[in-house]
C-alpha cells in the first residue's frame, strides 16, 4: 500500500484484498456491541457510583451517538473504494476533512481487535508475534496496518503530493 | 461542497449531570499499549488548545507513568473534556482534588 497527499485529502492506493477487508471492519468495529469493546470505549469513569450513573446516563448516549455518525461517515467513504487498473487492488480517498474522524475511527478499532482478540500490552511488542496464536498474529497485523493508515493522516510520513492524482475527484 | 457537508462529523452538544462544585477536579489521561504516541498528542492539542510542547511532555508523562493529570479545574469544565478525550478513545476519568 502506498499513500499520497493531493488536492483534498489523502490517497491510499494498491490497497490489497486483504487491507481492504481489515479498513471495511472499522466502522463495525466502531459500532461493535461486544462488551468487551465497550467497556474500552466507552470506559468507566467516575470513581463515585452515583457520579458514574450520570455519566452513563448523560454522556454515554452523545459518545455513542458520535461514533454512530463517525462510522456512518467512514463507511461512506469505503463505499468510494475503486479498483486499480489491472489489479486486484483498490485505490481510497480520504478527503482532509474526514481526516479527524478517520483517525479516531481507526483508533476505535485498533482498540476493539486488541480486546476482542485478548491481546497484551506484552504481546504489542514486535519480538512478541511469534508467540501469540495465530488469531492474534492476524489481529496484530491488522492493528499495524490501521496504525499505518493513522501514521498518514497525521502527516507522520513522508508523502509525496499530488499530481499523478490530480483527476481523482471527491464526490 | 453541500454533499461533503452533510456528512462531516457532528459535534457533540453536552448535557450536564451534576452542577459544578467547588472543589477543582483533575481529568487525568491513562496509558494503553495500543493508542499511538503521536495521536495522545494531537488529541491534547486539539481538545485544550495545548502548544505543542506541554502535549508532547503530558504524552510522555501517561507513557512513563501510566497517567497524567491534564488538565484541572470546574467539574462541569472537567466532564466536558473527559467527553472530548473518550471521543478520541483515550482512556481519560476524573476525579475530585483532595484536600
Amino acid at each position: 500500500m502506498w499513500a499520497a497527499r493531493f488536492d483534498e485529502g489523502y490517497v491510499l492506493g494498491d490497497i490489497t484484498p486483504a487491507s481492504a477487508a481489515t479498513l471495511k471492519g472499522v466502522p463495525m468495529l466502531l459500532e461493535s456491541a461486544d462488551v468487551r469493546v465497550r467497556q474500552r470505549l466507552l470506559p468507566e469513569t467516575c470513581d463515585d457510583p452515583e457520579d458514574e450513573q450520570q455519566w452513563r446516563q448523560h454522556a454515554v448516549p452523545e459518545l455513542e451517538r458520535l461514533f454512530a455518525s463517525r462510522a456512518h461517515l467512514v463507511r461512506t467513504d469505503l463505499a468510494g473504494l475503486r479498483p486499480m487498473p489491472k489489479s486486484q487492488n483498490q485505490l481510497l480517498l480520504i478527503p482532509f476533512a474526514h481526516g479527524n474522524a478517520w483517525l479516531a475511527a481507526l483508533n476505535a478499532a485498533r482498540l476493539a481487535l486488541f480486546v476482542l482478540n485478548e491481546l497484551t500490552a506484552e504481546s504489542m511488542e514486535p519480538d512478541a508475534f511469534a508467540t501469540v496464536t495465530p488469531k492474534q498474529q492476524e489481529a496484530l497485523l491488522r492493528i499495524h496496518l490501521l496504525a499505518e493508515v493513522q501514521s498518514v493522516l497525521l502527516g507522520d510520513l513522508e508523502l509525496e503530493s499530488a499530481g499523478p492524482f490530480a483527476d481523482f475527484v471527491i464526490e | 461542497m453541500g454533499a461533503r457537508a452533510a456528512t462531516k462529523e457532528k459535534p457533540a452538544t453536552r448535557t450536564t449531570p451534576k452542577t459544578s462544585l467547588a472543589r477543582p477536579w483533575n481529568v487525568l489521561v491513562h496509558d494503553d499499549p495500543v493508542t499511538l504516541m503521536q495521536y495522545v498528542t494531537k488529541v491534547l492539542i486539539q481538545v485544550f488548545g495545548y502548544a505543542q510542547d506541554k502535549a508532547h511532555r503530558l504524552m510522555m508523562e501517561v507513557h512513563k507513568t501510566g497517567r497524567s493529570v491534564v488538565w484541572t479545574g470546574p467539574r462541569e469544565q472537567a466532564e466536558t473534556y473527559v467527553q472530548k478525550l473518550q471521543a478520541h478513545h483515550l482512556l481519560a476519568t476524573i476525579e475530585v482534588v483532595d484536600g
